[in-house]
């Protein structure tokens, strides 16, 4: 058995070791199998792949176990919302849930078709569950005005993989907040999420961990008829990171707005990752990464839209990043790619990164405004665009974790 | 007050500094407004930003103090909580910050830094009506972002606003006149004769004799070449709109 484990990756790191004893603790499942498979394909994502060119787990990844360390409070609020906690090898939930929410603890591995494309999805496909955490969460929404759901991942000490399928059906509405507070060697959450036609799903990330992390959070989103997803996220980075959004408008009249921030101190890595693909007529995407690097941080963004010959006409896209480097020694690497063949869209991007404006620190400081605190001020009038689209039950508190982070 | 003894500054990077300040004497005491008058390119903004310390302005001899304290050893901010108050020739404009915000963060920022009290929310708030009133800036102007989207004279009437509500100890108006009809002229001045006090002193430098009718000044004075090479009464300004700087630099000459 071992020395056929041993064979599901080349030549493996102690890290990939570990993950295919993980992996073979696991029951057998055809489905688990498959995902693992995927996954072993490469192994770690590693920066001679060209999509991890610039976030490479293997490298970053000694071990998956850590010394634990104090964990990080989540700031988020919990009042007025359904709360789900996965750790390292547990998950709690709320005893009732209101109708219109039904949620199914599976210990079998659910079919994921985008294993290729994800490979830190595939290998959470295939190690998620355990004696108390289900292999697969699935909700199915029906309703509207419904509580919030919260997520939180942390935990210390072992790696850990959260996966949850949401299938919202028609007309419903879901409000969904996650925080994900690292605490392991390595966190990977998949999420899933489909939306029938006229449905509209509110997501939130907020993404804050120690400096020796490895954070996956990898999402696929399907949207149907004239479906809407705000997502917004808000991410610190860690050792290595990467926040990676799958899209597929299915239908026509879907809308996607797909926003995010990343504040990247020192020995910190924040890697955005989006692919949205307009499969259906007259879908819109609005696209807006802001960033801010400091000395010894590094940042990713990678966005892709694919505007197929057919499917994708009456295409409206926009996909802007705009990063400040905030210190001498910051680093920010960018892909904004369109890819589009049909020929009546109206797809645009842009890409910026520069340092703040002299001009406007003087101005301030000029009016007394101490320059640390002015640099602070000015920096998060720039990220807060990209936050303005969280759920206003956590927008404050988001927008006042940057504030103290450019203070400190 | 404000003593500024053979004052040389230059600008930009060492190899390419160029001197724009060579050697400038000027002393306003308290309670006086002085106007600077001169031809572009004699050195006027400079001197406001050398007094006010912005980066990229090397002061490379003489001194100047503000109630005998050496300012151009200080920050930016230190010299504005000592009471140094510049009005931008051109405000520059800060997207996602609101006025509100940021002058509230200014008034509070310069009190931590001499030790005050911060100023409480309603007392700002009624302040901040009341100043607005004077200078014909609505509540929602004062919501916006700082300077995005006004037009220049309501950027004009917003550096009033804040002067007045910083209460700054010394004023330096920057060009205040240009971009302003005369109605917002009119306004500004009102606003800036509002702050004249005994223990306050200006320097209001223009381009224009226009504005000193509005804000009589004490005394003019003439800068060219970087250096004030003319000082007289408020008539001295009525020369130059009618002589020409040539004729009454000519003469100086």
């Amino acid at each position: 058995m071992t020395t056929a484990l041993r064979d599901f990756i080349r030549n493996p790191t102690a890290a990939e070791l570990e993950l295919v004893a993980r992996y073979g603790m696991q029951p057998e499942d055809a489905r688990r199998e498959r995902a693992f498979l995927a996954f072993a394909e490469t192994g770690l994502p590693h920066r001679r792949m060209e999509a991890w060119k610039w976030s490479d787990f293997r490298a970053s990844l000694k071990s998956l176990d850590r010394p634990k360390q104090a964990a990080i409070p989540d700031p988020l609020p919990h009042d007025g919302a359904l709360v789900f906690r996965f750790t390292p090898s547990g998950f709690a939930y709320p005893k009732t849930l209101p109708s219109g929410i039904s949620m199914l603890a599976k210990r079998e591995v659910q079919a994921f078709s985008s294993a290729e494309d994800l490979p830190l999805g595939a290998l959470t496909a295939a190690l998620a569950g355990s004696d108390s955490k289900p292999a697969t969460l699935l909700f199915e929404i029906s309703g509207r005005d419904l509580p919030r759901l919260h997520f939180v991942f942390e935990g210390a000490g072992e790696a850990s993989f959260s996966r949850v399928v949401f299938l919202l059906r028609p007309n419903a509405e879901l409000v969904v907040t996650e925080s994900h507070l690292g605490g392991v060697g390595m966190a990977s959450a998949l999420s899933e999420f489909t939306l029938e036609a006229g449905a509209k799903l509110t997501r939130t990330i907020y993404q804050r961990s120690g400096p020796e992390d490895a954070i996956g959070i990898a999402s696929t989103l399907t949207l149907d008829a004239g479906a809407a997803v705000t997502q917004t996220t808000l991410a610190f980075g860690a050792k290595v990171s990467r926040l990676e959004t799958r899209v597929v408008h299915r239908q026509p009249g879907a809308h996607l707005t797909l926003n995010a921030a990343y504040l990247a101190g020192k020995g910190f890595h924040a890697d955005i990752t989006s692919h949205v693909r307009h499969g259906a007529p007259e879908c819109v995407t609005r696209q807006l990464t802001k960033g801010a690097v400091l000395d010894g941080g590094t940042g990713v963004f990678q966005g892709k839209f694919l505007v197929p010959r057919i499917t994708g006409q009456h295409t409206d896209a926009d996909m802007q990043h705009q990063v400040l480097l905030l210190e001498d020694g910051a680093q920010v690497f960018a892909k904004p790619e369109l890819e589009i063949y049909a020929d009546d869209v109206q797809c645009a991007h842009g890409n910026t990164s520069g340092a703040l404006d002299d001009a406007q620190l003087f101005y301030l400081r000029q009016r007394g405004i101490p320059e640390r605190q002015a640099r602070g001020m000015l920096t998060e009038a720039f990220i807060a665009e990209a936050l303005e689209t969280a759920d206003e039950t956590v927008r404050d508190v988001m927008l006042a974790e940057a504030q103290d982070w450019l203070a400190s | 007050m404000l003593k500024i003894t053979n004052l040389s500054a230059t600008v930009g990077e060492a190899a390419e500094a160029k001197g724009i300040l060579n050697g400038l004497t000027l002393d306003v005491p308290a309670g006086e407004v002085h106007a600077i008058m001169g031809p572009n390119g004699a050195g006027k903004s400079t001197l406001s930003y050398v007094l006010t310390g912005r980066n990229g302005y090397d002061v490379t001899g003489g001194s100047a103090t503000l109630n005998g304290e050496d300012i151009l050893a200080m920050d930016p901010e230190t010299r504005a909580a000592k009471g140094m108050f510049l009005s931008f020739q051109y405000p520059v404009e800060i997207p996602g910050v609101p006025v509100m915000t940021f002058v509230r963060t200014a008034i509070n920022a310069q009190r931590k830094a001499r030790g005050e009290d911060e100023m409480s929310a309603p007392d700002f708030i009624k302040r901040s009506r009341e100043v607005g009133k004077t200078l014909n800036l609505n509540a929602e102007m004062l919501k916006r972002p700082v300077n995005v989207g006004f037009s220049g004279g309501e950027k004009k009437r917003l550096e009033i606003y804040q002067m007045m509500m910083l209460e700054p100890k010394f004023l330096i108006l920057d060009e205040t006149d240009s971009g302003l009809d005369i109605d917002a002229l009119k306004t500004v001045a009102d606003g800036v004769n509002a702050m004249r006090d005994p223990s306050r002193g200006m320097l209001v430098i223009t381009h224009y004799q226009r504005l000193l009718d509005y804000i009589k000044p004490d005394k003019v004075h003439v800068l060219a070449k970087g250096r004030i090479i003319k000082t007289g009464g408020p008539d001295l300004a009525l020369r130059l709109e009618k002589e020409g700087y040539d004729g009454v630099l000519g003469e100086a000459a």
